[in-house]
């Protein structure tokens, strides 16, 4: 195996608030291998966005890391001087994010923004907007010269997200971020950008580590896949493996869920029963024991670690382990 | 018996510097009680703006709306007035539609103030329509920025329902849901539908749960329908080359799906310059000749699924 571009080991983050202090992220582990791309899964509340604003280092104020390490290239992120922080986000690290309308200004250009996120490149303006042409055609985006003088309204939702990517990949970072790069997409798009990340992630040999909550989605873009819930990692390895024979309770009624995978038409949707555990009072034990339909009494009284080989999983079922 | 809402050849055309475009241009389709009927499509291609045009939202250039056999004022606001008792609207921002200054409370009593139902304990219909959307008593104190996206969501539904409309129109109900909340708003839609026989449009572009729940669809290019029938019928067996790329681009599991996918190249072209002959023909797999120089006229086959294709599928 390849040596690893992300390390993230124990990783337990917190937030300060007026109910008291809500721990965010529990034991978080998690390996992005050089060249390959990563799936994180979860449901709405279950850390994504803080897991990826604690590697890029950009926490909410009100957040701290109570615990845990992570490394990039073998460098611990934690311990870096901010400055030195500064020059590894855009250079080595790159973000894409949910909403391209959002992540460029709508008052700059399209070829101002692009020659902006060069500004640690000391070449000419026209240097900038030659390198800033040739990413737009890796993108796909036809007609680059005439782009680059239009202002994001003027594109379409599609054209933006491969924009977003274009900067993104512009420094050729090591590990590229996608927050949900393809929710606000239809699917013809989605499939389009999927093949792109693709494509470009075998050009420009970067690590990838993919969020998203849409199954089909990872099932076709990752190597591997993490499953979080309410904070915790609750299963992890190769996306097939997970897919295909999840071991987690979670896992499973996620899958059962999702009605892309139900064949025959129904008009009564499976749903998972309950609510996240609220974070200010967290149930001892497994942290997903009040909605699992298998739980037994060791689910109360002891928290299940992420134990296995390549394919790993938080549960007691023996079955799980297996 | 004719249908709760009919709509016939409705244009919706904005003015803009030196000519006009048109958003929806010519679209027919009709929605039975207890009848589910979708409308789907990419962005921008407009399904919003359909929706705001039956509801009034949005100007009407040409075309008749009617709801349960009254042609609806083009006119809008005032005298629509009785008519929007009847048809409810779902927004597709559902957290955006709900005022941040009012609590759960008093944006479900709003339906009733407006309208002037006087007859009824707005108080404590609030909080009947809030055990109908499964959220408890304690629901009525919360203000929109302490709900999460599904609990806006089926507050913006109760709300809809407050009145106990015939018609719902629904923009992207479960858009950016999470796959178990999103199966917890369309059950608890079909139990309400079921119930009091309630016609949905659902315009939406997650395929699966039109799948799943819709009894018709409409697909939407450009404007257009470009084809429309019965959803079961066109999920297996599309006609138009559109619909089939639409229904194989469904991200899945399944590595047979990939081995069928249709891919489109190109963007979809803006819609102050449509492409002349079939509107689809710059992206179209399939295309020929003909297609690049003569629009397909309305072709309608024996199990009434009608599409316009020069050269369709199947």
């Amino acid at each position: 195996m390849s040596s690893p571009v992300l390390e993230i080991r124990d990783l337990t983050v917190s937030y300060q608030t007026e109910q008291g202090r809500l721990p965010a992220l529990r034991d978080i582990s998690l390996v992005v291998p050089e060249g390959e791309i990563v799936g994180i899964v979860g449901e709405s509340g279950c850390g994504k966005s803080t897991l990826i604003s604690a590697v890029i280092r950009l926490l909410s104020p009100n957040a701290r890391i109570d615990g845990g390490s992570i490394r990039f290239k073998g460098d611990d992120l934690l311990g870096l001087a901010p400055e030195r922080m500064r020059s590894l986000r855009g250079d080595e690290i790159s973000t894409v994010f949910q909403d391209p309308m959002t992540s460029l200004s709508p008052v700059l250009t399209i070829g101002r923004q692009m020659a902006d996120v060069q500004h640690r490149n000391d070449i000419s303006r026209s240097a900038r907007n030659a390198r800033s042409q040739r990413m737009l055609e890796r993108v796909g985006i036809p007609d680059t010269d005439a782009q680059l003088g239009r202002y994001p309204h003027q594109l379409s939702g599609g054209m933006l997200q491969r924009v977003a990517i274009a900067m993104a990949l512009m420094a050729e970072p090591s590990l590229l971020i996608a927050d949900e790069p393809t929710t606000a997409l239809d699917a013809t798009l989605e499939v389009q950008i999927i093949r792109l990340l693709q494509a470009l992630q075998r050009d420009v040999g970067c690590s990838i580590l993919f969020v998203s909550h849409h199954l089909g989605v990872i099932a076709e873009l990752c190597d591997a896949v993490v499953v979080m819930y309410a904070g915790e990692v609750v299963e992890s390895g190769a996306t097939h493996d997970v897919l295909r024979h999840p071991r987690h309770p979670y896992t499973r009624r996620l899958l059962e869920c999702d009605p892309a995978r139900i064949a025959e038409r129904t008009r009564v949707l499976p749903v998972i029963a309950g609510s996240l555990p609220d974070l200010g009072s967290l149930p001892g034990g497994c942290i997903f024991r009040e909605r699992c339909l298998q739980r037994f009494a060791r689910c109360a009284a002891q928290r299940p670690s992420l134990s296995g080989g390549s394919h790993r999983v938080a549960c007691h079922l023996p079955e799980a382990v297996a | 018996m004719t249908a709760l809402l009919e709509v016939r050849d409705l244009r919706v055309r904005y003015p803009l510097r030196g000519g006009f475009v048109d958003v929806v241009h010519g679209v027919s389709l009709d929605v039975r009680r207890g009848e589910t009927v979708a409308i789907v499509g990419e962005s921008g291609s407009g399904k919003t703006t359909l929706a705001m045009a039956l509801c009034g939202l949005a100007p009407v250039s040409a075309g008749e709306v009617r709801f349960d056999g009254e042609t609806l004022a083009q006119d809008r606001s005032r005298q629509l007035m009785p008519d929007r008792k009847r048809l409810a609207l779902m927004f597709q921002d559902a957290s955006g539609s709900l005022s941040p200054r009012m609590p759960v409370r008093r944006l479900l009593a709003e339906p009733y103030r407006i309208h002037r139902v006087a007859t009824v304990d707005a108080e404590h219909e609030a909080l009947r329509l809030l055990s109908i959307v499964g959220l408890g008593e304690d629901f009525a104190d919360r203000y929109p920025h302490q709900l999460s996206g599904g609990q806006a969501r089926r507050v913006s539904l109760a709300r809809a329902l407050a009145l106990g409309p015939d018609l719902l129109i629904a923009d992207e109900p479960t858009a950016g849901l999470d796959v178990s909340i999103q199966g917890e708003v369309l059950n608890l839609l079909a139990r309400v539908q079921q119930e009091t026989g309630l016609g949905v449009l659902i315009i939406t572009h997650n395929l699966n749960i039109v799948r799943h729940f819709a009894d018709d669809m409409a697909i939407m290019y450009l404007g257009r329908f470009v084809e429309q029938g019965d959803s079961r019928q066109i999920f297996s067996d599309p006609r138009h080359p559109y619909t089939a790329a639409l229904l194989s681009a469904n991200p899945s599991f399944d590595p047979e799906a990939k081995r069928g996918r249709i891919e489109l190249l190109g963007e979809v072209p803006s819609l102050l310059h449509r492409p002349r002959g079939c509107e689809f023909h710059t992206r179209c797999p399939q295309a020929r000749e003909p297609c690049t120089k003569t629009f397909p006229e309305l072709t309608r086959d024996a199990a009434a699924r009608v599409f316009n294709c020069h050269f369709p599928m199947g």
